[in-house]
């Protein structure tokens, strides 16, 4: 028979109910997918609010991938939880001391503002799919039309204004949903690991260098699938986003190690034994130097040396990748690593995941594709490019907003 | 259309006034649900969190019928100079409330403190230590490995760990739903038809007293056998302690004998500076009880 | 106002309104009662069936045997600890009867660093009697303790006298027997004429004369009674040394030394000594436990395989040997 559970082997002394690790490598991906989310939401945003023109080429892209994103973001938590069925219960009678019973109102508020947001930026396409689409994707873009064909310029000037109003409520609900993750680990006394000021805004940044990088990414091999050009000053400019935020992220992070260190509470010991030992890898050496250090200092010389073209994109793919990896990893360092530090100060446990089950590292995968499967059917029925939107105003098709 | 950067000034004006007009819808609908909920709850918040006397218009209500638990501030006390380390508690306790037979899930467990000679920190082992289950001879019974015996022990003692029912509980104050509260008399018990499984409260409590109740689904932690309390009998646990380390009584009672061990003895409490006041009274605690 | 924003609103309040309705309708009835949570859980928690019992719900079939616990110094230790919680028991659970006595004893007893021998009394099993076997063989686990000090301990011997004025009339003035058939009480264990005359109050032990005797004494007066005769000085039989071959019953007796001592002084303060008693008595005694009258685990089977003649033979030897001064087993 399959065991229920799988104790963690330890070292030194932990307490007997820390031998079952609580929180799966679920609780990794959740952070990094709403991280995702806040991060491309960013992007987004800088042109739509801040009117910055370099990133006109992904805004629509970004903005549609936050929704597939978002859409995927309680599979992770649905799939730990021991009564996902009840998951409700926490909008029903949510607790507001609790940093979870906010997720439930935060999440839904969140993403009914991205399909709020989506559906007016790409209501040309839905209105275009009703009157001349075949097949139940007609029906389904006619009741998303909610009735109404018009495409006018006072129609559309309409749907704008609503773009921009809900993109500024947009930036602070994004902080906030994102914000409140890491204060649902800074917040709490019991991990010294965990227990920080800082959590909240670390995790903020670390999810917008994620979510730009995701956006590079995608871009790069979007426009390589469909042998377009990719817009340097686009690259350009998000580059230079990912600069800015990485610089910001690895100061906050570095001042919170560098204070949990000096301030050497009582169970020091054995985390810089843990630090020094089962973490130096996944820490020092790929979630920092090569994550975080390599990408910084290739891009500073990118900024610095100018460079353009081919050399530029593929740098710039290539750091995006590296910055992908160092989020995830420290979601994990900061997830697992603070669990299998444990509670007694005199003691390290060792997280050994599965690889079926539940909440085995499989499952977990799949809820890093799923987004990716949703985003590649969505690309199909709806155009983010700003180049087809030229062509297709050409033809005398209705653009987009 | 082309795009603008900045709605022209002329048009401010306007757009505040329709920007306003869509915030304050789109916000609507989320929000309502919020404040209803809130609403709602303010009537019962003037009652929680801290364990009070039965809020208004409920005296005379009580949930046990035949048990006022208005009247009763329950409280435990451990002498740990006098635990033998036998585990009989911690196999009363999971014979009386049905935990999983292994050695991963306790509601409550014995820590034993060995210093031995010529080192400065005590060597710590409790139930899952591989060489004490090996002496038990399988994870459903409990004992102690006499590792020492043959040591140059300098000092070494037990020290008998359950939840300490705090009156600022941290699981409390986390949980998304409800399903853990504190009761007036002074228990923190969990609900377990409604607990979502979450595992919220068992990262924050910071002396490893809850864990997953992983046959149910949800968590699970000591109750102080809140099932017997209100039937006038004692906790498990310390009906079967040979030795009377440990101690049960109402604080509401003055001469009841967890009143009296505080009122005798300079009792102490684990990590007071979580500030979660834990209702578990310590003597012979040792500076390296964790 | 284009039609599909005003739709849009429309959509929206309409999906506020509902889901407002929904956390309504779905929020559990009892909650919010006394504060953020599920009131009707508090009884479900409450209601939960207690599995460990307490030697109170022993006393009603088990009293001779709690008498005797709560003498002796395992009075600290409930019977279910021992024994197991037994939910249900009698009607649905045979409560477990210990067989490996090392490995249940030593899980307390066992020396170890950290064990405050302020608490308890330790041994090391390598080296205490490791050749013993079971350590109910020397000690009654409901009252462990060898070398009774309640002998010697203080008791009010005023208030003693005073109830055991009745006795006298067939256990005579200085515990000797007058009666025929009577035991003598003098010097015999204290923690065993408290037992017995608890057996004889509840009935477990029946005995038409002894009930009566034993209803009008007060729970509280048994342990100086049992001490006031535990303190007199035994004196052999003698004359009254019975029918038996008293050369023959010294070689049967070999058997009983384990329990009852090589001099027929009992290594157990709960258990008789034999020495000194009356043969008359004791060869009813053992009868008795043959034929079922009197029931007891050692004792019943050790009768069954005794002749009329091996009982007299008996008897007669351990009414003979004197019991003077007291053999005191090892004492830890």
């Amino acid at each position: 028979m399959v065991p229920l559970f799988e104790p963690a082997p330890f070292t030194g002394y932990v307490y007997p109910n820390e031998t079952v690790i609580p929180w799966s490598v679920l609780i990794v991906v959740y952070p990094y997918l709403t991280g995702l989310v806040a991060g491309s939401f960013t992007v987004s945003s800088l042109y739509h609010v801040f009117g910055m023109q370099q990133f006109k080429p992904v805004a629509r892209f970004a903005m549609l991938l936050a929704l597939c994103l978002m859409v995927c973001v309680p599979m992770p938590l649905l799939l730990h939880l021991g009564h996902p069925e009840r998951a409700f219960n926490a909008m029903i009678t949510p607790h507001l001391t609790s940093a979870f019973a906010i997720f439930g109102y935060a999440a839904s508020f969140y993403t009914v503002l991205l399909l709020l947001e989506n559906w007016f930026v790409y209501r040309p396409q839905i209105v275009q799919i009703a009157m001349e689409g075949k097949g139940p994707l007609r029906w389904i873009c006619r009741i998303a039309t909610l009735g109404s064909n018009d495409v006018s310029e006072r129609a559309l000037a309409f749907d704008h204004k609503w773009i921009y109003a809900l993109t500024i409520i947009g930036i602070p609900a994004a902080l906030g949903l994102h914000g409140y993750v890491g204060f649902v680990f800074g917040s709490l006394k019991s991990r010294e690991w965990w227990s920080s000021d800082l959590m909240p805004p670390v995790f903020l940044l670390s999810a917008v260098i994620s979510g730009t990088s995701l956006v590079i990414a995608l871009y790069v091999l979007t426009s390589l699938a469909r042998r377009v050009t990719i817009d340097e000053s686009c690259i350009k400019g998000l580059a230079l986003t990912l600069w800015g935020f990485l610089i910001f992220a690895l100061l906050l992070e570095g001042v919170e190690f560098a204070s949990l260190v000096y301030r050497s509470r009582e169970g020091i010991e054995v985390i810089m034994e843990f630090v020094k030992g089962p973490l130096l890898v996944p820490f020092f050496v790929l979630q920092l130097t090569l994550g975080s250090l390599v990408p910084l200092l290739t891009l500073t010389y990118l900024i610095v040396r100018g460079t353009r073209g081919r050399a530029l994109v593929a740098s710039v793919f290539v750091c995006s990748l590296l910055v992908l990896c160092a989020v995830i990893l420290m979601r994990w360092n900061v997830v697992i690593g603070g669990q299998e530090i444990a509670k007694t100060g005199r003691g390290l446990l060792d997280y050994e995941p599965e690889l079926y089950g539940r909440e085995g590292l499989l499952a977990a995968f799949s809820v890093l594709c799923a987004p990716m499967i949703l985003m590649f059917i969505a690309t199909r029925i709806f155009s983010p490019w700003a180049e087809e939107e030229r062509a297709a105003l050409l033809r005398g098709r209705p653009a987009l907003a | 259309m082309k795009d603008q950067d900045r709605p022209a000034t002329p048009a401010r004006r306007f757009f505040l006034r329709e920007i306003g007009r869509g915030a304050a819808c789109a916000g609507a609908a989320a929000g309502a649900a919020c404040l209803l909920g809130a609403g709602t709850t303010t009537a019962a918040r003037a009652a929680a969190p801290a364990p009070a006397p039965a809020p208004e218009g409920h005296a005379g209500d009580y949930p046990v019928p035949g048990y006022d638990w208005t009247k009763h501030r329950w409280a435990f006390a451990v002498d740990a100079t006098k635990c033998i380390g036998c585990l009989r508690c911690v196999e009363a306790c999971k014979r009386e409330n049905h935990v999983a037979l292994d050695a991963h899930h306790f509601r409550t467990w014995v820590e034993r403190y060995a210093y031995v000679d010529g080192e400065e920190k005590p060597r710590i082992d409790s139930m899952p230590d591989p060489v004490n289950i090996a002496e038990a001879g399988s994870e459903e019974t409990y004992r102690f490995a006499n590792r020492y015996r043959d040591a140059k022990v300098d000092k070494a003692f037990f020290v008998p760990k359950l939840c300490n029912h705090c009156t600022h509980p941290a699981c409390v104050q986390v949980c998304p739903t409800g399903a853990t509260y504190k009761t007036p008399d002074g228990f923190v018990v969990i609900d377990h038809k409604y607990c979502i499984g979450c595992q919220y409260c068992v990262q924050a409590c910071p002396y490893g007293a809850r864990f997953f109740n992983h046959a149910k689904g949800v968590t699970d932690k000591c109750t102080w056998c809140y099932h017997r309390v209100v039937k006038g009998l004692m906790p498990a646990c310390v009906e079967v302690c040979p030795v009377q380390a440990r101690m049960f009584g109402d604080l509401n009672d003055k001469e009841s004998v967890v009143s009296r061990f505080i009122r005798d003895n300079r009792v102490q409490v684990l990590k007071p500076e979580t500030g979660n006041a834990p209702n578990v009274f310590y003597i012979g605690l040792d500076k390296e009880v964790i | 106002m284009p039609k599909h924003i005003v739709r849009l609103v429309l959509l929206i309040v309409v999906f506020g309104v509902v889901a407002v309705a929904a956390k309504s309708y779905f929020t559990a009835d009892s909650f919010y009662r006394y504060g953020h949570y599920r009131a009707d859980s508090v009884p479900e928690i409450a209601g939960m069936a207690t599995s460990f019992q307490t030697p109170r719900a022993c006393r009603s079939c088990h009293a001779p045997r709690l008498v005797e616990w709560s003498a002796g110094n395992h009075a600290t230790v409930i019977c279910e600890v021992c024994h197991g919680a037994a939910p249900g028991h009698p009607d649905t659970l045979k409560v477990v009867i210990p067989t490996d006595t090392p490995r249940l004893c030593t899980q307390c007893h066992e020396k170890m660093p950290g064990r405050p021998v302020s608490s308890i009394r330790q041994i090391d099993s390598r080296e205490h009697h490791p050749g013993a076997g079971q350590c109910i063989a020397c000690h009654n686990p409901h009252a462990p303790r060898i070398a009774d000090p309640g002998v010697h301990a203080a008791f009010d011997r005023k208030a003693a006298l005073a109830s055991a004025a009745s006795c006298a009339g067939c256990h005579g003035e200085n515990g000797v027997a007058v009666t025929e058939g009577t035991p003598n009480l003098a010097g015999q264990n204290a923690a065993y004429i408290a037992r017995a005359i608890g057996s004889f109050k509840t009935g477990v032990r029946k005995n038409d004369t002894m009930a009566p005797m034993a209803q009008a004494v007060a729970d509280d007066d048994v342990p100086g009674i049992a001490a006031l005769f535990g303190n007199m000085s035994c004196r052999a039989a003698g004359g009254h040394a019975g029918t038996g071959n008293a050369q023959n019953g010294k070689t049967l007796a070999r058997q009983c030394a384990a329990c009852h001592g090589e001099a027929g002084r009992s290594v157990n303060v709960a258990w008789p000594n034999l020495a000194g008693q009356s043969a008359n008595y004791l060869a009813s005694a053992l009868t008795a436990f043959r034929s079922g009258d009197r029931a007891n685990a050692f004792m019943s089977p050790v009768a069954r395989g005794l002749s009329d003649k091996e009982i007299a033979d008996l008897a007669s030897y351990f009414a003979g040997l004197g019991c003077a001064a007291p053999v005191v087993a090892s004492n830890h």
